[in-house]
């Protein structure tokens, strides 16, 4: 019998124990998720403003100066629910401009800055779904909802602009 | 920005992974960062650098082939405990943090900003499927992680099943095209070798077995063999009247290794296995050497299946000999490889890769977010430092 109450209390302190390290760990996965986003979505307004730039320059057509424009203002103003749409509106309009190889040649400074920011869009995106992926395999897991250890925090969540065409690789 | 380096192997030992820390270091280090390196070390009295900080003695363990000097233990999780307690890093660059030893160590004590790097591409094994999930969280906590393969990355993907960025080793490019030739080495029909010929991974026995084919229709050629061992062991698998053709040269350092790539016809790559990335190829790219390398996936992946190289078929001696008498007999072929070779080059340049693992750190950190230690070492050093008091 002894024996018994001394094993007890073992075995539910190791089971806080347990409990508290695997909230401890989703925890850290949700922060880097926000972490992640948060990045991703500094690229995503600098590259809105880089295509308000390019709107502008000279060589643009005022129809394309129009569109680029609108598709920039769309996804810098975008709430969370438009945004999936305005981001990918204004990967088509960059994508519309970037295949104009004589404005491209013309202006070598704005198009290289916008190439090296997709590609840097690349990385935060590929960051960010390897965030959103982790954070939300291990809510998944049965220990994890049945102890609601995810709390009250939202689950993580991706973007179908993600997987957009502009952000193959350009070599 | 404030940046740490962790390396899991001695400093003063030469390895890949130290090279790329040690290249990383200074070039942050020339931009204006702040830069510290904690690694093991066998002798503290042979670290030159004024950023390393020794962290102890390693142990020797046998790991993918080779020997790895590895460091672990109490007293080493102490050193990084108080490394990161005193240093307030930005980020926290962590080599290899799958090898037990002082990355690991770093990942499960330190919290916050981490990326970590994957350098090894090893095959399927059943000791990683074993204690990926004691791994997995505490590779979890890093930000980001980078592979410097698409091999190196398949096995991450694989054993731990996360997925990384790749970024490539880098080169100092310019390091090796300005290098000089040496007039002793720069004789015509010069096929180069480097490594660790000892070992049969490196595949020498398969260019020497190629090399009787060779010296049939180019009598002239030399097979110039550079890195540590025996060459008298080696040389006895090779025909008596050829053994002539064959020069071993010893452990060389890097500027004699610029001007050995340099002084080459053609660099022979007959690794039959075992490689990640395959750095030698990319130097000697960047000195413009035209390259002759086997097709195991890393090679095929660095040379874009033959573009910047010509591949032959692994561990296949007449296939390498067909290779090289082929590029013997066309100048035009060489040159064309050494002029793209050379311009392939600077994609490893760190001007370039430096760059790109910096966007990685900025990724993995929000503004201004320090590496500290995680609460629960946080409450046991705590615990221990009150007892200290006491005593």
């Amino acid at each position: 019998m002894t024996f018994t109450w001394f094993w007890i209390p073992l075995v539910v302190l190791l089971f806080i124990w347990y409990l508290t390290f695997s909230a401890n760990r989703l925890d850290r996965l949700h922060h880097r998720a926000e972490t992640s986003w948060a990045n991703l979505d500094a690229i995503l307004q600098r590259r809105a403003a880089l295509a308000i730039d390019i709107a502008h320059l000279p060589a643009v057509d005022p129809a394309t100066n129009l569109l680029l424009t609108a598709a920039a203002h769309q996804a810098r103003d975008a709430d969370i629910r438009d945004r999936n749409e305005a981001e990918t509106g204004l990967t088509q309009a960059l994508l519309i401009l970037r295949a104009e190889v004589e404005i491209v040649e013309a202006f070598p400074q704005i198009f290289s800055e916008l190439d090296s920011l997709t590609e840097r869009l690349r990385v935060a995106i590929a960051l960010h779904v390897e965030a959103v992926n982790a954070a939300r395999g291990r809510r998944e897991k049965l220990i994890y909802r049945m102890f609601r250890l995810a709390g009250h925090a939202p689950l993580p969540v991706k973007y179908a602009f993600e997987d957009d065409s502009l952000l193959e690789p350009q070599r | 920005m404030k940046i740490g380096f962790v390396s899991p192997y001695a400093w003063d030992v030469p390895g890949g992974v130290q090279a790329h820390i040690r290249d990383l270091a200074h070039y942050y280090q020339n931009q204006g960062h702040a830069v510290s390196v904690l690694a093991p070390a066998t002798d503290e009295g042979l670290i030159t650098e004024s950023f390393v900080v020794p962290a102890g003695r390693p142990v020797a363990i046998p790991y993918n082939g080779a020997v790895a000097r590895v460091l672990f233990g109490p007293v080493a999780a102490s050193r990084v405990r108080q490394w990161i307690a005193t240093e307030e890093f930005d980020i926290l660059h962590l080599h290899e943090p799958a090898i037990p030893s002082l990355s690991l160590l770093a990942c499960s004590i330190a919290e916050g900003p981490m990326v970590g790097t994957f350098h090894v591409a090893a095959p399927r094994q059943k000791v990683a499927f074993a204690i990926a999930p004691l791994l997995e969280p505490v590779i979890e906590k890093l930000r980001a992680r980078i592979a410097v393969s698409e091999v190196a990355r398949e096995t991450l993907r694989i054993h731990l099943d996360t997925d990384a960025v790749v970024i490539p080793n880098g080169i100092g490019a310019n390091f090796f095209a300005d290098a000089k030739p040496n007039p002793d080495w720069r004789k015509p029909r010069t096929i180069g070798f480097i490594g660790r010929f000892s070992e049969p991974r490196k595949g020498l026995g398969v260019l020497l077995e190629a090399l009787p084919n060779i010296a049939r229709i180019f009598p002239d050629v030399k097979v110039l063999i550079a890195g540590p061992g025996e060459g008298i062991e080696a040389m006895q698998s090779v025909n008596p009247a050829l053994r002539n053709k064959l020069q071993f040269l010893g452990r060389i350092n890097d500027d004699e290794k610029a001007s050995f790539l340099k002084s080459l016809d053609l660099y022979v790559a007959p690794n039959t296995g075992g490689e990640s990335f395959g750095i030698i190829l990319a130097e000697a790219m960047a000195a413009g050497v035209p390259i002759v390398a086997s097709n195991i996936p890393a090679f095929r992946h660095l040379l874009e299946e033959g573009k910047y190289g010509s591949l032959f078929e692994n561990e296949d001696a007449s296939s390498l000999a067909e290779a090289i008498i082929d590029l013997f007999k066309h100048d035009d072929k060489r040159e064309g490889l050494s002029e793209s070779g050379l311009e392939r080059a600077q994609r490893f340049d760190w001007s370039q890769v430096s760059d790109e693992i910096m966007n990685v750190f900025m990724h993995a950190r929000a503004p201004e977010e320090k590496v500290k230690l995680n609460s629960e070492t946080r409450s046991w050093t705590r615990i221990f430092s009150r007892e200290d008091e006491m005593t």
